[in-house]
């Protein structure tokens, strides 16, 4: 159905005249379905984001992000502060495995390891993130008897963000031409030297583009930490083990199910908050990839 | 590293230090040299000798075996998955495809410039750099900066970045960047420059430019020079050898090359009957 595809029945191919009034009726579907896509890919956005906003800025203020939370009331200053050690932790811990494996799967392609890592990578994708706190809390929080705490739930974020930041790497690295590896190797450079001076630099804002990927799920997600990080009141104390942590997700979770209007505050204003975050992240993200701005402008002068 | 515990193929001394003997004398030796692209054959029994401080041009139909024939004097063809070469590539003496050849050292010895100029997107500075910090060539800044300035000199850049040399290496014009990875190769000191088509994507002009510069240069180092322009080979070149489906077919000084070649391909290909 290539005249579905608005832009090629742009074409400028010379068609029998009588199929003309047929490509038009194609066309008009064409445009037709893409309005339509439009408006409810528009619609469902518009709507979440006016609900999230609206409910969230009746509910922020300053209270709302200097105080820990009371009971069901109070503020989130504590979830915030929670959300922003176990995402950042997480990708802290995700990101030298997830850079070194992307930079085998880009540049050590030919071995039998490289298949297997982007197998396990793949898989890891796809195991439901609940699984994930599940398996944080069998391990780290039973077994290892590390209690609801920082640990466990910046280890289960991190599981979730490696596979992001291994392939965001990969394909970072991959994208290097290979005339600047010519070049370097042709100067007397090792592989090794060629990786560090040349390739992984050269791939930077691709793989901090993946890392803010990583960083933005991490933000936003739930189930993980619900078994591993537990919930808390306070600010965190800087224990590693054996102290819940609060953050945000959980407080939307928690407290939008609450009979009081002062728990729907907290939810709303979390969430006005997790989705800012994100927000804030994915355009930095743009703004790292973007050929205009960020690194590769100030590289290409 | 101490040199004596090093195998012969791994001896390679600076240039500074090597005796520079009468020119004409052959520092790259080719004889048998098979190369394969996994299956593919694609360089059939080359034979061939480069003297020191001649320009040798290549010249030859496209897809002849010309560039992967210049990427086996370096070992750039190491980099490509499922390439081997089989034959005997003698430089100064050494056989570089010896087992345990060192091909940093070879790389440092043997520069190239490829077709199109591939500056790194680092600073004019940090480019020309680049060769002297991975191989450890300069003790202090004055004497990086030293080597520098003598580097864009010698590839007659010098005057036109000495103010900006902090600038993006990319914001420099394609002549400009092909001149900076000139630069950037003789950083290091080489004693053989393998060129590939190395004004191919430039203008008339900036062309000029380059040919002079290897003149220029061919009174210290050795110049293998790739090129599709015949006009160019004859201009700049000493000698000349005419590659055809992986075979050399001759190599002869160019004068004769051009005025009277000796096999019936040859006067084919230079008067323009095929390639
Ligand atoms: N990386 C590669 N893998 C497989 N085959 C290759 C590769 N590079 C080149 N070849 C093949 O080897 C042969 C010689 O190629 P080469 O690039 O050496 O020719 P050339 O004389 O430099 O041509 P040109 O004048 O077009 O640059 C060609 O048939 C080409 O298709
Ligand atoms: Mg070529």
């Amino acid at each position: 159905m290539a005249s579905l595809n608005p832009a090629l029945s742009t074409l400028p191919l010379a068609a029998p005249r009588r199929r003309a009034w047929r490509r038009r009726i194609f066309d008009a579907c064409g445009w037709g379905l893409c309005g339509l896509a439009f408006l409810c890919l528009g619609a469902a956005t518009v709507w979440i984001l006016a609900t999230v906003v609206l409910h969230g800025l009746g509910a922020l203020n300053w209270k709302m992000i200097t105080q820990g939370t009371v009971g069901t009331g109070g503020g989130l200053m504590n979830a915030i502060e929670g959300t922003l050690i176990l995402a950042l932790g997480g990708i802290a811990l995700a990101l030298p495995p997830g850079l070194a494996a992307g930079i085998y799967l880009a540049e050590f392609d030919t071995g039998w390891l490289a298949p297997v890592i982007r197998f396990f990578s793949d898989v890891l994708v796809g195991v439901p993130s609940i699984v994930i706190g599940y398996f944080g809390y069998v391990t780290l929080v039973e077994d290892l008897g590390w209690g609801f705490s920082a640990a466990a739930g910046g280890i289960a974020l991190a599981i979730i963000a490696l596979p992001y930041i291994t392939r965001g790497s990969e394909m970072a690295i991959r994208q290097v031409p290979r005339e600047m590896r010519d070049a370097a190797y042709a100067l007397g450079a090792s592989d090794s030297r060629v990786v560090m001076s040349i390739t992984v630099p050269l791939a930077l804002p691709g793989v901090l583009t993946g890392v803010l990927l990583a960083l933005a799920i991490a933000v936003g997600e739930t189930a993980p930490l619900l078994y591993t990080a537990g919930w808390s009141n306070f600010l965190w104390n800087g224990h590693l083990i054996q102290e819940p942590v609060g953050y945000l997700t959980y407080a939307i979770w928690a407290f939008i199910t609450e009979p009081f209007a002062s728990a729907h505050a907290l939810a709303y204003a979390a969430a006005l908050l997790v989705t800012g975050f994100v927000l804030v992240i994915s355009i930095f993200a743009r703004l790292a990839l973007d050929e205009n701005t960020g690194w590769r402008r100030r590289m290409r002068g | 590293m101490n040199p004596t515990s090093l195998p012969p193929a791994l001896h390679f001394t600076p240039p500074a230090a090597a005796n520079r003997v009468e020119p004409g004398r052959p520092v790259i030796g080719v004889r048998g040299l098979d190369f394969f692209y996994g299956p593919a054959q694609v360089l059939f029994g080359i034979e061939l000798q480069v003297r020191e401080r001649e320009i040798l041009a290549l010249i030859g139909p496209s897809g002849c075996g010309k560039s992967t024939f210049l990427r086996c004097l370096n070992r750039m063809n190491d980099t490509i998955p499922g390439a081997h070469a089989r034959g005997l590539v003698e430089i100064d003496g050494h056989n570089i495809y010896a087992p345990h050849t060192n091909v940093i050292g070879l790389r440092r010895k043997v520069g190239m410039i490829f077709q199109r100029s591939n500056p790194f997107p680092f600073s004019i500075a940090e480019n020309v750099a680049y060769g002297l910090k991975i191989n450890g060539l300069a003790k202090n800044r004055s004497e990086r900066m030293a080597r520098i300035e003598s580097s864009l000199r010698a590839a007659g850049l010098w005057d036109e970045v000495k103010d900006r040399l902090n600038k993006p290496a990319l914001s420099l014009s394609g002549g400009q960047q092909q001149r900076l990875c000139i630069a950037r190769a003789l950083a290091i000191e080489p004693e053989i420059l393998l060129m590939d088509e190395p004004a191919s994507a430039l203008d008339p002009i900036t062309t000029t430019r380059i040919e002079e510069l290897a003149l220029e240069l061919k009174t210290r180092y050795t110049i293998v020079i790739v090129t599709h322009n015949l006009q160019q080979a004859a201009r700049i070149s000493d000698r000349t050898s005419f590659f055809l489906m992986g075979r050399v077919v001759e190599t002869d000084s160019t004068q004769r090359m051009f005025t009277n070649p000796s096999r019936k391909e040859t006067e084919d290909y230079i008067t323009g009957r095929f390639g």
